[in-house]
């Protein structure tokens, strides 16, 4: 499975370079409290607004805080929290997805209307409610969005579930005396894996982009934490004289966002999946 | 004692809706019949009248609702789950989609493999070797094992099938049209390694197709499902052909003359 998403990413160069800028990003994403030049959250008014040197790389915000630092430590909270997001709703979707396909009749049918009721909003709308019920803060922002995404999971599983169980292979297996077990570890698993790899890759893009979203609506992180929504929130007052402050996180998501984007749309074509269901 | 014994099976799906009353409908009704040792039985019968969903109560996949299914004597649906386990091993199936009865992530050595993997753990070398041995058998090059199942055609993917089926050296397959989907040639030469394999093994089919020239071709006993009840059963299929049932003229009928002249004649 490894080897063949392996050969995949060598054999196209757009998987592979998205690959490498987000292998970066990750990276520095951990080692920000080693190679960030400067406390994020050091309020130095003597030193406020000022243009790149070589003590301040990107030069620094309106409460003289370094903006490289700043950035550093605001992409371990996008990826961060983003891959909880996924993983949280990716783990609850295939719970209650393959139970639902597994089961059928009365059951499915209730949990399935109940996703159709959830995916007829925008999620964002939703999640806006959510928050705006259980308060600000960034658990809570986690806590509605994970709430809100599941249902997409939940399908999907549901779906290859089923298509699955139809299948001959899987009933040559149950003939071939392959447990319950095997028939899911050898047969179900790699043939699941290939969708989620790429919905993932979509997703998480999606997910940074709304933590931004709420960060920037003064829902999500809370100042002075950095994060590149709230970032783009303060820096909005200073957009005539310094619109860097804005630039600067801006470019940081949309790079991100566009990357994860391109390599989920190169994977799905190299793996056969189509986007959304 | 016969090998394979089904008696009085009736099973029917219910769709389930939530605002209407389900609807349940009867696939086979009462059907009972036996298999012995070495027997091949041709299943005939039109689309829709219950032939796979039969074949898939015998091999254990689906519990009838009513009736039982005797293999060796034991009930598959009675018995505990490590006798099934061993009477499954006797009992193997191909299919009539070879695409879908394949993982398409798994190479040919792994497919024929698995059967072995679960019931015969051998050293690698053995089993290497043991899966080399099958694939001659069906047909197929030793090197193929390496193979996955987009590089194989249609007729090699269901040797491979094959191969996998007789992997355990099962006492019984229920092929469930597994020509259909082929053409003529390799129709022609699939039923005759199926023949093959029944003389030098043993085997014994359950033949389940509509195409009534195969069936007679390889058959010992042919019947006749027709709405889910067995509505013909003939031991000797010699007198098939004879038989004055409107389902058997009918089948006799719709089976195309082996010349076009032959027709006008047949029809008056």
């Amino acid at each position: 499975m490894i080897a063949s998403i392996r050969t995949g990413l060598r054999s196209q160069k757009t998987a592979a370079v998205c690959s490498v800028i987000l292998a970066v990003l990750f990276i520095l994403s951990i080692l920000a409290p080693w190679i960030a030049p400067h406390d994020p959250v050091h309020v130095n008014l003597g030193v406020k607004l000022q243009s790149p040197s070589w003590n301040y790389p990107l030069g620094t915000d309106q409460l003289g805080r370094c903006n490289l630092s700043r950035l550093l430590y605001g992409s371990r909270i996008s990826l961060g929290f983003a891959s909880i997001i996924f993983i949280s709703s990716l783990l609850i979707g295939l719970l209650i997805g393959t139970f639902s396909g597994y089961k059928g009749g009365l059951i499915d049918q209730v949990l399935m209307r109940f996703c159709e009721g959830v995916m007829a909003f925008p999620s964002l709308v939703l999640v806006l409610g959510l928050v705006g019920i259980l308060g600000p803060g960034l658990p809570q922002v986690i806590l509605a969005m994970v709430m809100v995404q599941w249902v997409y999971y939940a399908r999907m599983f549901r779906g290859m579930v089923l298509s699955l169980r139809e299948r001959n292979f899987i009933a040559a297996a149950k003939i071939s005396g392959s447990s319950q077990w095997t028939i899911i570890r050898r047969h179900m698993i790699p043939n699941v894996l290939p969708p989620i790899v790429v919905m993932g890759t979509l997703e998480i893009g999606w997910a940074i982009m709304d933590i931004a979203a709420m960060s920037f609506l003064g829902l999500g992180i809370q100042p002075p934490s950095p994060e590149w929504g709230s970032m783009i929130h303060e820096g909005k007052s200073y957009i005539r004289s310094n619109p860097e402050l804005m630039l600067y996180p801006g470019m940081m998501i949309l790079i991100i966002v566009v990357t994860f984007n391109i390599l989920g749309e190169a994977l799905s074509e190299r793996f056969g999946v189509k986007r959304r269901f | 004692m016969s090998l394979l014994h089904v008696s009085h099976v009736t099973h029917g799906y219910s769709a389930f809706r939530l605002f209407r009353r389900a609807k349940r409908s009867n696939v086979l009704t009462d059907v009972s019949l036996s298999i012995e040792p070495g027997q091949c039985l041709g299943l005939l019968g039109t689309s829709g009248a219950g032939k796979s969903t039969l074949g898939k109560v015998i091999l254990g996949l689906e519990k009838p609702q009513q009736g039982q299914v005797l293999f060796q004597g034991v009930d598959l649906y009675a018995a505990h789950a490590s006798d099934r386990n061993k009477l499954r091993r006797d009992l193997q199936v191909v299919f009539q989609d070879c695409y879908s009865s394949v993982n398409p992530r798994m190479n040919a050595e792994q497919i024929i493999g698995e059967p072995l993997l679960n019931y015969e753990p051998l050293s690698k070398q053995e089993h290497i070797r043991r899966v080399e041995e099958l694939l001659e058998i069906v047909g197929l090059h030793p090197e193929d094992r390496s193979k996955y199942p987009h590089q194989f055609s249609g007729g090699q993917l269901q040797r491979i099938n094959i191969a996998r089926a007789i992997a355990l050296k099962p006492k019984m397959i229920v092929l469930d049209e597994a020509v259909s989907s082929l053409d003529m040639v390799t129709q022609s030469d699939i039923l005759a390694l199926l023949c093959d394999l029944k003389t030098n093994f043993g085997l014994s089919y359950l033949f389940i197709t509509h195409d009534i020239k195969a069936a007679y071709h390889i058959s010992d006993a042919l019947a006749v499902m027709e709405q889910g009840k067995l509505a013909v059963y003939c031991a000797d299929k010699e007198q098939f052909m004879g038989l004055q049932h409107p389902s058997v003229q009918k089948l006799v009928q719709s089976m195309l003359p082996e010349h076009p002249r032959l027709r006008s004649g047949r029809e008056t």
